[in-house]
């Protein structure tokens, strides 16, 4: 097998190509417009009944994306001040035997259902908003720490022996040489994290912890499609805006020359 | 938590059963889906990004927000989780696919045509076997995303031992529920841990013997 397919086959980083990323800048606003477009005339035409009236009210729907939006966010930067730090510190000096470990058990880890980590978290700490971030951050944590150490380790060991050799300290040669080089990888990997928080932020309402998926309860509850339609478009859109963030700050915190 | 077991075993394992069945047809479905579209995109180059930005658009969509836009298409019940699932896991393998169909070297296609090879013999002896491992890697990954969609899909009455996680949540303050949560949830992750074994062993023995590392 070629360096380059078993690349492939040990671990898919997201690393999208330029010309993918290119067009999904551009393309995924417009998408997302469209489709809001589309649901708002919809909303303002159809025959809405009191309970589908209250429940897709502008306000409400605006109040839950705040929460969902603020709920992806907290969690984002919960995973970033702990998995970059982890990341970087297994693949330091002694710590670096046990990153083939921890890289394992991250993919692993990754078939554990979100929605169980939920409820048993909520079952131990409670119904509200903490328990939510914690489950959620639990779940963002792995592709983060696993594409922060992927990154650190595709440095092209040369290259930090020669920062050394120019009489660059350890901590200089990690800040100035080895994560620039790695940004691609481990943005990446933030953005897969936004995305799955983003996602399951959703179930963050079978908890008491707010955000969009509350229309999709009450749409399935109700029996009233409207609102759980209207849900899930909401929803996705939301998560495509995020998707689309995260894909802005790769490109703007990549440095020039790594891609 | 023993007595829980002891007392459900029949029912834990016919729900991990149900759960596998589901995730294996869905991913062989997917499996199936995934080749011929990236065949289309090895023959039409500029299909490659639109490929690329429809898999990375996919698997932005909430897991809670396909089966949302499904119920009200196919009901409740088995279907929704099986198309939920087989979209999914389309899209990691398609990813896979098309760098592995188009990683082939072409010098090695030429030869196979100089041997007289049609394009299907082509395809079918040097181009899929070539990609082979690349293609198994992706479809490791839907087969253990899709073991996590398919716990959700339980929200919308899917088969599984996602039922478990949602009456654990529904039956919170109750005796049983901690009981219920943790089967469903270490559940889920024991039964992808066995089945990524088995696809690994799978992966190895379908791997022609030239290229195996």
């Amino acid at each position: 097998m070629s360096d380059a397919t078993r690349q492939v086959s040990t671990v898919d980083t997201g690393v999208e190509d330029r010309k993918t990323t290119i067009r999904l800048l551009i393309g995924l606003p417009l998408l997302c417009a469209v489709i809001l477009g589309g649901w708002s005339i919809w909303r303002q035409t159809a025959d809405l009944d009191d309970i589908e009236a209250r429940q897709l009210a502008w306000g409400t729907i605006l109040e839950l994306t705040r929460q969902h939006i603020v709920l992806t966010l907290i969690t984002t930067a919960v995973v970033l001040v702990t998995a970059i730090p982890a990341g970087i510190l297994l693949t330091r000096g002694s710590f670096r035997r046990y990153s083939g470990f921890v890289t394992g058990f991250a993919n692993a880890g990754q078939a554990a259902p979100v929605i169980g980590l939920i409820v048993l978290l909520a079952i131990w700490l409670g119904f509200n908003t903490r328990t939510a971030v914690l489950s959620l951050a639990i779940y963002g944590f792995l592709p983060v720490l696993r594409n922060t150490i992927v990154g650190l380790q595709q440095v092209d060991q040369t290259l930090v022996e020669a920062a050394r050799g120019m009489g660059m300290s350890a901590v200089d040669v990690l800040r100035r040489v080895e994560l620039p080089l790695a940004m691609p990888v481990i943005m990446a990997g933030v953005r897969t994290a936004l995305v799955l928080v983003v996602g399951a932020a959703a179930f963050a309402t079978f908890i008491n912890a707010g955000g969009l998926g509350a229309l999709i309860t009450t749409g399935i509850n109700l029996f009233r499609y409207s609102i759980l339609v209207s849900g899930a478009v909401i929803i996705a859109v939301v998560a495509l805006l995020v998707d689309w963030a995260g894909r802005v700050l790769e490109v703007l915190l990549t440095p020039k020359g790594t891609t | 938590m023993v007595d829980f077991i002891a007392d459900k075993w029949q029912d834990i394992l016919f729900r991990s059963y149900q759960h596998v069945s589901l995730v294996v047809q869905s991913v062989l479905l997917a499996t199936i889906i995934a080749i011929a579209l990236a065949v289309l995109v090895t023959q039409i180059p500029r299909l490659r990004s639109a490929a690329n930005m429809i898999s990375a658009i996919g698997l932005t969509i909430p897991s809670l927000a396909l089966l949302g836009l499904l119920v009200p298409l196919v009901g409740i019940g088995t279907l929704p989780p099986v198309i939920a699932v087989t979209f999914y896991a389309t899209l990691p393998i398609l990813r896979n696919a098309v760098v592995g169909l188009s990683g082939v070297s072409p010098t090695l296609l030429e030869s196979a045509k100089g041997m007289g090879m049609g394009s299907l013999t082509r395809f079918r002896r040097v181009q899929l076997p070539m990609a082979w491992p690349v293609i198994m890697a992706g479809l490791r990954v839907s087969t253990q995303m899709s073991m996590g969609v398919a716990a959700i899909a339980a929200y919308v009455l899917g088969p599984g031992l996602g039922t478990y996680i949602f009456t654990g949540l529904a039956q919170i303050g109750g005796a049983n529920a901690l009981n219920y949560a943790l089967v469903g949830t270490f559940g889920v992750v024991i039964l992808a841990l066995l089945l990524d074994a088995v696809l690994l062993l799978v992966s190895r023995l379908t791997t022609s013997k030239g290229i195996r590392v």
